[in-house]
């Protein structure tokens, strides 16, 4: 029983997906924590959405495909950012008008110019099948994302709550907030690898909501998330091995199932514990 | 500190908002530190926009605004000015606690990982004492009534530091209890040589807690110390038929022939009273005794 519970471990490639996916599903953990407090829960699925012009673009050129999709990405969210601005339009309406916009870019190259197979390898994502140099890659996005949003944390927190006493105290808002776009592009693009994009929404939204029901203080919101996020990854790698099913899809369903332990009995914010109190009062 | 150079300068600041309505004219004015200021002006005579200008939140359309002969970035970049808007425009459900809120206000003085040190939270907790919230501490920011959610940002501000200190309305919506001893405090404050701009639609207490005024309306009106520009002239001027105007003269007082009489202006909480023959009337603080 035990050893047929450590055989993946046996395995590099076992090894290596599982680390990575738990890094990968950590450092979206993180991010879903300030996108689920603004209201951007559905950034990462336009973001996943639009980098499809990067990666057209980069296959017609022979560049990585990851970095015409970091830079599809970037340019997206920079994009929403300054329409935001601009127009003063919510954020929903901002976010569905700029990926469409990329989307549909992205199809029309794919349609001139047709490189359709390499674009599903990467919107489906595999981690159980992507090389070697790939698999660096992710790791490599990730722990810098990880290293710059633990340095920067409580500057972004403090950004996202109040943007004019943040620039008050003198904080550099817009160099923070590039920061912030740029390292979700990049996280984007590192988890589409790992688990597809129906898949990247979930990992940048789901975690953070489970957290936000525990906690009235970010911090602790973030190491929740964090810690739902990557255990769930990792398991989820894990599992894959035994059942025959995408990873992508087991971890979702763990965070998921996790999402509603937690909206049920959460102690503060659960549906059943509020019920409870205001019958007990 | 001592100097009395003013620190906040406004050189022929214009301010006219993207829709095309033009919120302030020609306003120049010079605050020095070590007094409180009252910013004195109807609804929409452009005070908030003030306040705005010099935080650089909105960009002035002409003129500029110096803060120790310094653009306003800069000044900001140096924790130089806390401010408290008239209203917070954050996420209520934000899940910050009370005392996180405070701690934001000292993020200009710590390191790069905003690591609180002994005396940010010491400031922290000072600052919450003042307002009289440190019983709150632990509540997560939405969880406050109106009043006491402003109080925690007139607490973040303090906790700042700033040689200048900016408040839009602190009084709106807060009791008579703590609006005092934030008046005490606001002394306190300049007496150690800060400067302090508020605005305010308590007509009453400004002759109470401010050492000069300023009165606009679009324009500046008029600026200076409070006996000799906060009139019943220059408040006419300000709120035109805006102002709640009481007089009692004469026969209404008295049965001599006394020519004195009492005016009540006010605008909406504690009354302005004048009290003397015309012309000569003087500011009544009432029971107050003059300043603190
Ligand atoms: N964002 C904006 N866009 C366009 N016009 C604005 C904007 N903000 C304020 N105004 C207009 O500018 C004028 C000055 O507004 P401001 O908020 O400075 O007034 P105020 O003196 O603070 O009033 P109150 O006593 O109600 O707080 C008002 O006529 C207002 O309608
Ligand atoms: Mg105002």
């Amino acid at each position: 029983m035990m050893e047929m519970l450590l055989e993946p471990f046996s395995y590099v490639y076992m090894q290596k997906a599982i680390a990575v996916c738990g890094l990968v599903g950590g450092v979206s953990a993180f991010l879903s924590a300030y996108l689920v407090l603004k209201g951007w829960s559905l950034m990462g699925d336009a973001l996943s959405h639009s980098i499809v012009p990067g990666v057209a673009i980069a296959y017609m050129l022979g560049f990585p495909y990851a970095a015409g999709a970091f830079f599809a990405g970037v340019l997206a969210a920079l994009s929403m950012a300054m329409v935001k601005k601009a127009s003063g339009l919510r954020e929903d309406t901002v976010i569905g008008l700029v990926f469409t916009t990329f989307f549909a870019v992205g199809l029309l190259l794919v349609s001139i110019n047709p490189t359709a197979v390499n674009i599903q390898a990467i919107i489906l994502g595999n981690i159980l099948a992507i090389s070697d140099s790939d698999i660096f890659q992710v790791a490599l996005i990730s722990g810098i994302s990880l290293f710059v949003l633990l340095l920067k944390w409580k500057d972004l927190a403090a950004v996202f709550f109040d943007e004019n006493h943040a620039r008050s105290v003198g904080l550099k808002v817009d160099f923070l907030k590039i920061l912030f776009f740029t390292l979700l592009s990049a996280t984007t693009v590192a988890a589409l690898q790992t688990v597809g994009a129906c898949l990247v929404i979930a990992m940048v939204v789901t975690p953070g909501a489970s957290a936000y029901l525990l906690t009235d203080r970010f911090g602790r919101m973030i190491v929740i998330a964090v810690v739902l996020g990557s255990v769930t990854s990792a398991l989820g790698a894990y599992l894959s091995f035994f059942v025959n099913a995408s990873t992508g899809g087991l971890i979702v369903t763990m965070q998921t199932l996790i999402f509603l332990g937690v909206f049920l009995f959460a102690p503060k914010h659960g549906v059943l514990r509020a019920r409870w109190r205001r019958r007990a009062a | 500190m001592s100097s009395h150079q003013p620190v906040v300068v406004l050189e022929n600041v214009g301010v006219t908002y993207p829709n095309g309505h033009v919120a302030l004219e020609g306003v120049s004015v010079s605050l020095a530190p070590g007094k409180i200021y009252g910013l004195v002006g109807v609804n929409g005579a452009g005070k908030s926009t003030l306040f705005k200008s010099i935080m650089g939140f909105v960009k002035p359309t002409s003129g500029q605004v110096l803060i120790e002969g310094k653009g306003v970035w800069e000044a900001l970049r140096s924790n130089l000015v806390s401010y408290v808007p008239q209203t917070e425009d954050v996420d209520w459900n934000f899940p910050v606690l009370v005392e996180d809120v405070v701690m934001m206000g000292r993020y200009g003085h710590m390191g790069f990982l905003r690591r609180p040190k002994a005396a940010d939270k010491a400031a922290a907790a000072e600052a919450l004492a003042r307002v009289g919230m440190e019983k709150y501490s632990k509540r997560q920011i939405g969880e406050l009534s109106g009043g006491q959610k402003k109080r925690v940002f007139v607490a973040r501000a303090l906790a700042q530091g700033g040689e200048i200190i900016l408040l839009d309305e602190p009084f709106t919506g807060v009791d008579i209890k703590t609006e005092e001893s934030l008046i005490t405090l606001f002394r306190a404050l300049v007496a150690e040589g800060r400067l302090i701009l508020v605005s305010t639609h308590d007509l009453g207490s400004v002759p109470y807690f401010c050492d000069e005024v300023v009165l606009i309306n679009r324009t500046l009106l008029a600026c200076g110390p409070v006996e000799t520009t906060f009139t019943q002239e220059n408040l006419i001027r300000a709120f035109g038929g805006m102002l709640r105007h009481h007089r009692m003269a004469g026969d209404d007082l008295h049965d001599d022939t006394d020519a004195r009489r009492l005016t009540v202006l006010s605008d909406d909480e504690r009354p302005l009273v004048l009290y003397g023959e015309a012309g000569g009337e003087k500011i009544v603080t009432g029971a107050k005794d003059g300043k603190p």
